[in-house]
């Protein structure tokens, strides 16, 4: 390289310049004095925690890892990762039981999923729910999410061979959410394919993306993790495939967390990784049709994902559900729900998560939508309990759209 | 005795003079320190701030090698607010003769510093950021040494002593009767006012100026301007020093200080009267970038953050173009002894570090000619900040859980942070953000440490020394300036001549990010604020 | 992805263009790499006299209210500035003087608003000044982190608690007829700073903070709302890496985030901003234009990129893309048929569209003027 040519050090800090436009995006800046704000805990930081790992401060850990001041940097900081990849190296505390639980997706829905209605049952009651706020510090207020019976995988290897005889295929990477919490989205996403050519087949094997064990201070399972998926991910992408997700979440991770967290290279299936309402768009860019119900109205309000306005990818939605013949579409603000995952089941986020969340609650009620169209799970659970609206994802809107 | 009367005046804010200050104050003289600019101004502020533990001078220079280790000992236990313990390396490379490598262990070993010879493996886990193509590595107790904070506390442990200091105040003669300097007549620049001062001893303790100094009295003190040229880099690429293990040569030791590191030095002969003005010229930019990238190769792509030059004091030997086979020795002249001038001591040539043995030599002087005999406690007690031996553990006294600002304030202050402790949220705020310093620490720097403009407070703080380089932290302490001094108009002109300061380090290094922030802070100051 | 226009960069320029494109009926894009410098606006459109009547219309449109007298406007540091087009809540007055005595209103543990230097800026010009702070609960909690008195926080709050603060300064009000107070209201609620000066027996000036500005933060949403609410697609976040060209024009464009989806169009605007937004990019050799290469003229010497002096004009601030007289772009010599250039990335190689935001937006017009006349051919 010649002399200087450019100037780019890991985690890019020093093209900061100051401008606190991060701070001004920060949602939980807004509601929690305790937290630094992104500048000071990422770049500003970042040079004192380099002289001396002392000068790392646990108040980080109030960072939801949403990445709005990544997005709002003018000068391409990765402000958030440089937080998060501080708390990895420099957060030498135990995660506690209860994170250990909430990070801990897909083991609590191998679990729990053959007694579904018990412990739905369980986790509804309100004497369960005072015992996990008194003992694990999960706020009373939290609605867990239902588990399911059968799971997701399973009824989608039940219609194995139908799906096989479609001429085009994908993989899905369903989550932790559609398999054991939310199996219809899964079945919308097949329907859509369907209807486009796509036959849809699962992973061989996949795990939780991780997230929840990223922001519990669990790097480490986190990183096994990354390295299973990206191997089950390479062997979809060797048989030609792309590999489609409805997760906005899992898909930040697996693309961009793994590497710049947790160091997993991913390069040769990054390209493959979609959201599926990505790939449809594209699909449908390229001549494919879809058949669409001559009756079907909905007033759609439409809300990003924090993760997905990182991704940059709210665009596939918003066209998607534009194109729906009677959709009336109205695209909200982009604001944070405040749940941020499992930020904002735990007792000591409450508060502020529901702070957070504001701004856009009260957007919603005065659109007054049918429905809000979401594509991530954790939203959809914060702004159902906050607003009282139903959120569903852009695929369920277009499975419920299409023509049977 | 009248207030204009001292037993002896210091002669220059540097290192030397504050610190030949503290010694003589602690020995229980009346003195007075005249610096015309601000503290460490000269070549004491625009060093690598290297704690040498002499392994550099070692093969060259046993004398100078075994001063150094000595004081490097010293200044960790009564400095230590001031000193990064951080070791260093020795590397060579493989274009580097690595025979070279015993010669250099075992003249370290000659002068008493602690030369270990390590695998390269070990070095590049010890130091990540090393040229990964070592082929030898020797491991020594080098360490850096913040030269503002050193002076500051210095001068500050003289006025516990019942030192007096007027800086911005120069000195434009001498007062003579016959063959004796009776004391200075001088000229402040901020009150306009001429003064004189008496005192039985005089001590110039100017670096390069002192050559101009003594020739006020009269007497010529040979002196040898050699331009050192540095950059500043705007995080620390190192945790440890790193030096070439070969004959000194340009632009071979790269240190980490404070949030920073800094590479240099180059060396050329200049003229006295380029001394006010010295340039870093592109080649030398150049040169140090290049040569830096041997020694950690991520120096290509790191962002500068300014570039400085400073002039090192060394005294004439011989006729040595390149100013390096001089012996970096101390010199302390009785101009009673060698000139027939009584009551005049210079002290000069050294280094940073050796200051403190400087001023023991010239205070012992002083005391021989004012009859005086208490010995030198300059080894031993600590300065003012420095009591404790890490800021970990200071920050740990003052707060229970203390903030990452609350934690730098310490590592600045030394156990002197307790003086910020007010309980008061409003002192909490942060005035600077890169640096982290906060209305408490300012406040306490403007009440205690003679500041006069907001380039003093940045020696005193770092305040404006992050990578924004005084974009958003010059006019809020401004602010604050302005509340202290009561005077606005001055302050105005104040942020004008800071911006101005630091832009002068900038735009030798103006590309990249470092010129993305010069437009902004330009944008901020015109457009936004008006100035 | 396809639109008519796509518009790189979403600041003052690439606003004010894609409104105008879009409202002619244009499908276009935004692609904007975070934020932009109308975080930092100071609320005046320097080298802009009486605005044009599109550009009145565009910005009333979206919420935002100009208005024009030509005259001097009062600078944070107390000095006054010459201003004649201005956002509604940036008072502009005939000289320097506009009052007898004046109460100068500050937030308890606020730095960056200078009351000190305006009140001394005020009494050169012969003003009586007085400075009092104001303590509400509300701020208690923004007190408590060491790094967030900052505009956009204080202005979040106030945003709600608007009306204690009237009641507070008619408190604090002697015989003032002037009261002087920071930037810090209608982030959200562009009505706050009318309200204020309704609910104040004196008249009202709001004097500018340290960045970022509340006034230009709130053009910036009005004006992406506006662009939002006319069909336009704003991409947030996402930067252009690089372009495909053929045979003199541009056909697509890459972006970090959408990759191998590329976003074709039949005209693009780059409007990427200077330095500081990365629309001119430099490095010890020279400086270049990242995303097309295209033509930049410099000095080839890089000591006489600059000035020493801070305080004079700085020569690399006027370097800046080359165009030809329809602003289309100039790469190796040769005009791109179908990109065109508009705002600071011009640097001040057009100076008959004046400096600053003056400069973006009339530029930015005459840029989509150029584009829509392309475009009916």
């Amino acid at each position: 390289m010649k002399l200087q040519e450019y100037t780019r050090s890991k985690g890019n800090f020093e093209e900061c310049m100051k401008c606190t436009v991060c701070t001004a995006y920060c949602p939980v800046l807004q509601v929690n004095p305790l937290y630094p704000g992104p500048k000071q805990a990422g770049p500003d930081g970042e040079r004192l925690r380099l002289k001396d790992p002392y000068f790392f401060s646990n108040t980080l850990k109030y960072c939801m890892n949403c990445k709005r001041c990544e997005v709002a940097c003018p000068s391409g900081v990765n402000v958030a990762d440089l937080i998060q990849a501080a708390r990895i190296k420099y957060d030498k505390s135990k995660p506690k039981l209860r994170d250990r639980i909430l990070a801990s997706t897909d083991l609590m829905g191998t679990l729990t999923r053959p007694v579904a209605p018990i412990v739905n049952a369980v986790t509804g009651l309100g004497i369960t729910k005072t015992v996990l706020d008194a003992t694990l510090k999960i706020d009373r207020h939290r609605t867990f999410p239902k588990y399911s019976s059968p799971g997701f995988e399973i009824w989608l290897r039940s219609h194995k061979r139908e799906q096989a005889a479609f001429p085009e295929q994908v993989a899905y990477f369903h989550g932790c959410y559609v398999n054991y919490n939310y199996p219809q989205l899964g079945k919308d996403l097949v329907k859509v394919l369907n209807a486009l050519g796509v036959g849809v087949q699962l992973l061989d094997n996949e795990k939780c993306c991780g997230i929840a064990m990223i922001t519990n201070g669990m790097s480490e399972s986190a990183r096994k993790h990354a390295v299973h998926n990206v191997a089950a991910l390479q062997k979809a992408v060797d048989k030609g495939l792309k590999v489609v997700t409805t997760s906005s979440t899992c898909t930040f991770t697996m693309r961009d967390e793994y590497p710049h967290l947790l160091d997993v290279d991913n390069s040769a299936v990054k390209d493959s990784l979609l959201m599926a309402t990505r790939f449809i768009y594209e699909k449908l860019e390229k001549g494919a049709k879809l058949n669409f119900k001559s009756d079907f109205h909905k007033k759609i309000a439409y809300h990003t994902p924090c993760h997905l306005e990182k991704l940059g990818w709210g665009v596939f939605s918003e066209k998607l559900l534009k194109m729906i013949p009677g959709v009336e579409f109205t695209m909200l603000d982009s604001n944070c729900c405040g749940i941020a995952g499992t930020y904002g089941f735990k007792k000591e986020n409450y508060e502020a998560s529901q702070a957070i969340g504001q701004a856009l609650f009260s957007q919603i009620k005065t659109v007054n939508p049918d429905v809000v169209a979401c594509d991530c799970e954790t939203c959809k659970w914060q702004i159902e309990m906050s607003t009282g609206y139903t959120v569903m994802n852009p695929i369920s809107i277009l499975a419920q759209a299409l023509e049977d | 005795m009248a207030p204009n009367e001292f037993d002896v005046i210091i002669v220059g804010g540097g290192i030397t003079g504050a610190g030949t200050q503290r010694d003589c104050a602690m020995r229980g003289l009346r003195t007075l320190l005249i610096e015309r600019s601000d503290i460490a101004t000269g070549a004491t502020g625009r060093n690598h701030g290297l704690l040498h533990s002499g392994a550099r001078y070692a093969v060259n220079d046993p004398e100078s090698a075994r001063e150094c280790i000595e004081e490097n000992m010293i200044l960790r236990r009564i400095a230590s607010h001031c000193i990064d313990e951080t070791d260093g390396l020795f590397i060579t490379l493989p274009e580097d003769d690595l025979g070279y490598q015993q010669t250099f262990v075992e003249s370290c070993r000659a002068a008493g510093i602690n030369a270990e010879i390590i695998d390269p493996d070990l070095a590049r886990k010890l130091e990540p950021s090393v040229n990964p193509e070592l082929i030898g590595a020797v491991r020594v107790p080098d360490g850096s040494v913040d030269p503002f904070r050193l002076c500051a506390a210095n001068m500050l442990d003289a006025k516990i002593h019942g030192g007096q200091v007027r800086l911005h105040t120069e000195v434009t003669g001498f007062i003579r009767e016959g063959d004796t300097i009776k004391g200075v007549h001088t000229h402040n620049f901020q009150t306009g006012e001429d003064a004189d001062f008496y005192a039985q001893v005089t001590v110039i303790a100017g670096g390069i100026w002192g050559h101009g100094i003594a020739g006020l009295a009269g007497v010529n003190v040979g002196m040898y301007p050699a331009k050192g040229s540095l950059l500043i880099f705007a995080h620390r690429i190192n945790n440890m020093v790193i030096n070439r293990c070969r004959k000194p040569s340009n632009a071979d030791i790269l240190v980490p200080g404070d949030t920073v590191c800094v590479i240099g030095t180059t060396s050329t002969r200049i003229p006295f009267e380029e001394c006010d003005n010295v340039a870093v010229t592109p080649d030398e930019v150049n040169l140090l970038v290049t040569e830096g990238a041997k020694l950690a190769p991520s120096i290509m792509s790191t962002r500068i953050l300014r570039a400085y030059a400073g002039v090192r004091p060394l005294v004439s030997a011989d006729n040595d173009p390149t100013g390096r086979n001089i012996s970096r020795g101390i010199v302390c002249l009785d101009h009673e002894v060698r000139d027939g001038v009584k009551g005049l001591v210079t002290i000069t040539g050294g280094k940073l570090m050796t200051y403190r043995l400087m001023a023991e030599m010239a205070t012992d002087t002083v005391c021989r000619k004012l009859g005086v005999e208490k010995a030198c406690e300059t080894a031993t007690t600590p300065l003012p900040g420095s009591e404790e031996r890490s800021y970990e553990a200071v920050a740990q006294k003052i707060w229970e859980s203390p903030s990452t600002a609350q934690k730098a304030a310490a590592s600045r202050m030394g156990t002197r942070a307790s003086r910020i402790r007010t309980g008061n949220r409003h002192d909490e705020a942060l005035i600077c953000e890169c640096e982290e310093v906060s209305v408490g620490e300012i406040n306490a720097a403007i009440d205690r440490m003679d500041v006069s403009s907001l380039t003093d407070l940045r020696r005193r703080t770092r305040v404006g020394m992050g990578t924004c380089q005084g974009e958003f932290c010059a006019c809020r302490a401004a602010g604050l300036l302005a509340k202290a001094h009561g005077c606005v108009e001055k302050e105005r002109a104040d942020i004008a001549d800071f911006l101005q300061e630091r832009w002068k380090g900038n735009f030798p290094i103006g590309w990249g990010d470092t010129l993305r922030e010069a437009e902004y802070t330009q944008w901020v100051y015109k457009h936004v604020l008006g100035l | 992805m396809k639109f008519d226009s796509v518009i790189i960069g979403g600041g003052l320029a690439g606003l004010t263009a894609g409104l105008k494109l879009q409202s002619a009926g244009k499908q276009t894009a935004i692609i904007s790499t975070g934020q932009s410098a109308l975080h930092f606006f100071s609320g005046s459109f320097e080298s802009l006299q009486e605005a044009p009547e599109e550009m009145k219309q565009l910005f009333s449109q979206a919420g935002i209210r100009l208005h024009y007298s030509p005259g001097v406007r009062l600078m944070p540091l107390g000095t006054f500035r010459e201003a004649a087009l201005s956002l509604e809540d940036i008072d502009l007055f005939p000289k320097a003087s506009f009052g007898k005595k004046v109460l100068i209103v500050n937030l308890l543990g606020y730095h960056d608003f200078f009351s000190s230097f305006l009140a001394q800026g005020l009494e050169k010009e012969g003003m009586e000044c007085r400075i009092r702070f104001i303590n509400l609960p509300e701020m208690e909690k923004l007190q408590l982190s060491p790094s967030e008195m900052r505009a956009v926080q204080i202005a979040r709050i106030m945003d709600r608690i608007w009306e204690k603060v009237i009641q507070e300064i008619r408190l604090l009000l002697k015989d003032e007829d002037t009261v002087v107070l920071p930037q810090v209201f209608g982030l959200q609620d562009a009505s706050v700073p009318s309200r204020i000066r309704q609910g104040i027996p004196a008249r009202v000036v709001f004097a500018g903070t340290l960045p970022p500005s509340v006034p230009g933060i709130r053009t910036q949403m009005l004006l992406k709302k506006r662009y939002q609410l006319l069909g336009g697609t704003f991409l947030m976040g996402d930067k252009v890496d690089k372009a495909h060209l053929h045979e003199g024009r541009v056909h697509s464009v890459v972006t970090q985030n959408l990759d191998n989806h590329y976003i074709e169009a039949q005209n693009f605007l780059l409007a990427s901003g200077s330095y500081f937004s990365k629309g001119l990019s430099s490095n010890p050799f020279g400086i270049s234009e990242p995303v097309f290469g295209l033509d930049i003229d410099f000095a080839a010497e890089r000591g006489n990129w600059y000035s020493p002096s801070f305080a004079d004009d700085q020569p690399y601030m006027a370097y800046g893309v080359k165009t030809d007289e329809n602003l289309h772009a100039i790469k190796d010599g040769k005009a791109l048929e179908n990109l065109y250039v508009a705002g600071a990335v011009l640097g001040k190689t057009r100076p008959e569209f004046g400096t600053a935001a003056g400069m973006a937006v009339r530029s930015a017009l005459a840029a989509a003027d150029n584009i829509l006349k392309a475009s009916e051919l």
